[in-house]
């Protein structure tokens, strides 16, 4: 099962302008996020902002579907996110908490809601949701390809980041300039070479552009927290859908770049493990 | 009698009744009473047995932020007011001046956990005081009020237990507006619950029929603060003497651990009664009056935090940067803990550590309990010492290990 366990897949797509205005794909996280605030579902959640339009992700905690939407959008570096779960169950004092995770942050958020570590913490998350994730960026690696390979002044030149058909794309005044995805490798964080999980396998809910339309989303309801709260959301109006066999390129893709990512991190696993690396283990 | 993993040794001498260790505190202390033909004890004798407490020195040579994460470790019961005195102390020996929202925060921490302490304790003597009865219903209480006030320690420290949050220079983070208004919320719901506690406890304490003068000592009072706490201590009227030079008993004297802490040459009386005494025109002394004291204290540190949570500014900064170099001065931290004065004392030149030296409630109060037994039958001892609520974990455990097998020598904290 390239896809891990899920109840249910679809195509879907914010019906809320405001979120489909700054969203990278359909606004799935944004539009979940905000009927789980809206609805007390949560309290607040833990996402990846930019607050200073650097590209540089911070971890934010926020509280309001405004702040949800100020902080839409992938970041292609990574965001401590569970740096500040301490911070959002303590000083702010959320109860019932949402956070928006890249697939290995599930899986040590799911670690350590599964051993008695954390007081207080992990308990208090309610929805997990999870984005598909292939591979991370340091930020010296986005500045080299903007400024080396792409030939920008500077990263922050960039308008929009995106990883699409095939290609890593920066907007600049308009204008879409890609760089091939065989041209990244290398740049990327080594333990993305060796991770298993593509679609966030442990999370509430998974979403990402892959297998959807462009301003769609593929999402996978996988708990049953998760899935009433997608369903509810849908309900609501605030999310349209359509089933995953309508739409082009359809679930196939999902499976073939998710089994990719297994077979060919495996290898890389073998290969380091021949050579005596320590290598973590898999669930 | 076997209680939890401890052998406790009653031996009767021919004029000695001798407790080791004695019970239902923290750490390990011994009780040797002289006692006449009717038991009535003569001299009474209370000691710490538990060997060594490494963290002032541990701290030493390192960055003045080591010393509140290592020196909160002196204790798992009430690690809130070292962590406090710890900081306060380095905060005076580096300068720095707290911003005020910091300081409250700290109040509010201080204060909830003076509650929580005194409802642990309240635990520690239910067996004495509460009927049989009447007993889950004690612990029920003393869980649902530590829930709440724990909460408080949580939301504003990061943790209940061994707080992570409070720092050099103020606390980590403010609180947000939304939590400042939970935990007024919580607070004002939880006032009617912790006037109840109180009233339970005071009342099964005039109902245990303990001797009024029971406990009954005349030494001069240390509190410096009703509650939170200055940092102001008179070195100039402070000595130290070992336990060999104030025990009459030279085998008590060799054995005793901690050194004996005095004012103006006295041993003095510190805890929620002296406060109350001092502060409070409480006038009552002994036993009783102490259990008393604790239970009263318990609404005024509510008073306290509720203060403390209406005056912080949520969108004011908890924490400054400072200069970690030091002033080469020494710095003071003196909060009032929930067994008493608790002083932190710390040097820092050149941004190192070089002196640091911790005295701690129980251990100003131990030359005191021991006389504290005297007038009364030697079965009352342990009422007496209890109502101090001892805290005597104030150490590092220390085993002699082998270093070839790694086997254990010499392990003297569990085997006293």
């Amino acid at each position: 099962m390239p896809l891990g366990t899920y109840k249910e897949a679809v195509s879907a797509r914010s019906t809320d302008k405001k979120i489909l205005d700054v969203s990278q794909d359909g606004g799935i996280v944004s539009a979940l996020l905000c009927y789980a605030l809206d609805e007390g579902i949560i309290e607040g959640a833990v996402v990846a902002g930019t607050p200073d339009e650097d590209w540089r992700p911070i971890p934010t905690v926020v509280t309001s579907s405004d702040e949800v939407i100020a902080a839409a959008g992938t970041k292609y570096s990574m965001s401590p996110t569970l740096s500040v779960l301490k911070e959002a169950t303590r000083q702010y004092g959320l109860e019932k908490l949402g956070v928006v995770a890249t697939p290995c942050q599930t899986q040590g958020l799911r670690k350590a809601q599964a051993y008695p570590f954390t007081r207080f913490v992990v308990d208090k998350i309610k929805l997990i949701v999870g984005i598909y994730c292939m591979e991370n960026f340091p930020m010296a690696s986005l500045d080299t390809f903007a400024t080396a390979k792409l030939g920008f002044d500077s990263l922050q030149d960039a308008s929009k980041m995106d990883i699409g058909k095939g290609k890593f794309w920066l907007t600049k005044d308009g204008e879409d300039s890609g760089l091939a995805i065989k041209e990244t490798h290398g740049y990327e964080q080594a333990g993305c070479n060796i991770c298993q999980d593509y679609v966030a396998e442990w999370a509430d809910v998974s979403t990402g552009s892959v297998g959807s339309p462009d301003g769609w989303s593929t999402v996978l309801t996988r708990t049953d927290d998760g899935s009433n709260i997608f369903k509810a959301a849908v309900s609501a109006g605030l999310i349209e859908t359509k089933p995953m066999d309508e739409v082009k390129p359809g679930l196939p893709l999902l499976e073939k770049l998710a089994k990719g990512k297994k077979d060919k991190n495996t290898a890389e696993r073998e290969r380091r493990a021949k050579m005596g690396v320590k290598i973590p283990t898999i669930y | 009698m076997l209680v939890s993993n401890f052998l406790i040794e009653v031996t009767y001498l021919k004029d000695r009744v001798v407790i080791s260790p004695t019970t239902r505190q923290e750490g390990h202390a011994e009780l040797v009473m002289e006692v006449d033909d009717e038991g009535i004890v003569t001299k009474g004798m209370y000691f710490s047995i538990t060997p060594v407490r490494g963290l002032e020195k541990m701290v030493l040579n390192k960055a003045p932020e080591t010393a509140p994460v290592l020196c909160q470790r002196i204790c798992g019961v009430c690690p809130i007011p070292h962590t406090l005195a710890s900081a306060e102390a380095m905060d005076m020996a580096l300068g720095i001046e707290i911003p005020k929202a910091g300081k409250l925060l700290r109040k509010a921490v201080a204060a909830a956990h003076g509650i929580n302490s005194a409802a642990i304790h309240h635990f520690l003597v239910a067996p004495d005081v509460v009927p049989e009865d009447k007993f889950a219903t004690a612990v029920d209480s003393v869980s649902a009020v530590r829930k709440v006030v724990q909460y408080v320690v949580d939301m504003c420290a990061g943790e209940g237990i061994h707080p992570s949050d409070i720092r050099v220079g103020g606390m980590a983070r403010n609180i947000t507006p939304a939590t400042k208004e939970r935990l007024i919320e919580r607070m004002t719901a939880f006032r009617p619950q912790l006037e109840e506690h109180v009233e339970f406890i005071k009342n099964c304490v005039a109902e245990a029929g303990l001797p009024a003068d029971l406990g009954v000592v005349n030494q001069p009072l240390l509190a410096t603060d009703a509650t939170y706490g200055t940092n102001e201590f008179d070195m100039d009227i402070f000595s130290e003497v070992l336990p060999e030079a104030w025990y009459d008993d030279p085998e008590i004297g060799k054995r005793g651990c901690s050194v004996i802490p005095l004012l103006n040459g006295e041993n003095v009386e510190t805890g929620p009664r002296a406060r109350m005494e001092k502060f409070a025109g409480f006038k009552d002394k002994g036993v009783v009056a102490q259990h008393v004291a604790r239970a009263n204290e318990m609404l005024k540190n509510y008073d306290a935090c509720m203060e403390a949570l209406d005056a912080i500014d949520p969108s004011a900064p908890a924490n400054v940067s400072y200069d970690k170099r030091g002033t080469g001065e020494l710095g003071f931290g003196v909060i009032e803990g929930p067994r008493g004065t608790d002083v932190h004392m710390a040097k820092v030149v050149e941004g190192k550590t070089q002196f640091y030296s911790a005295i701690v409630p129980t251990t100003w109060n131990i030359p005191t309990m021991g006389p504290a037994t005297e007038g009364f039958h030697h079965e009352f001892g342990p009422h007496v010492i209890r109502a101090y609520d001892p805290c005597l974990s104030c150490a590092t455990h220390v085993m002699v290990v082998d270093d070839e097998d790694k086997s254990i020598l010499k392990n003297e904290m569990v085997r006293i």
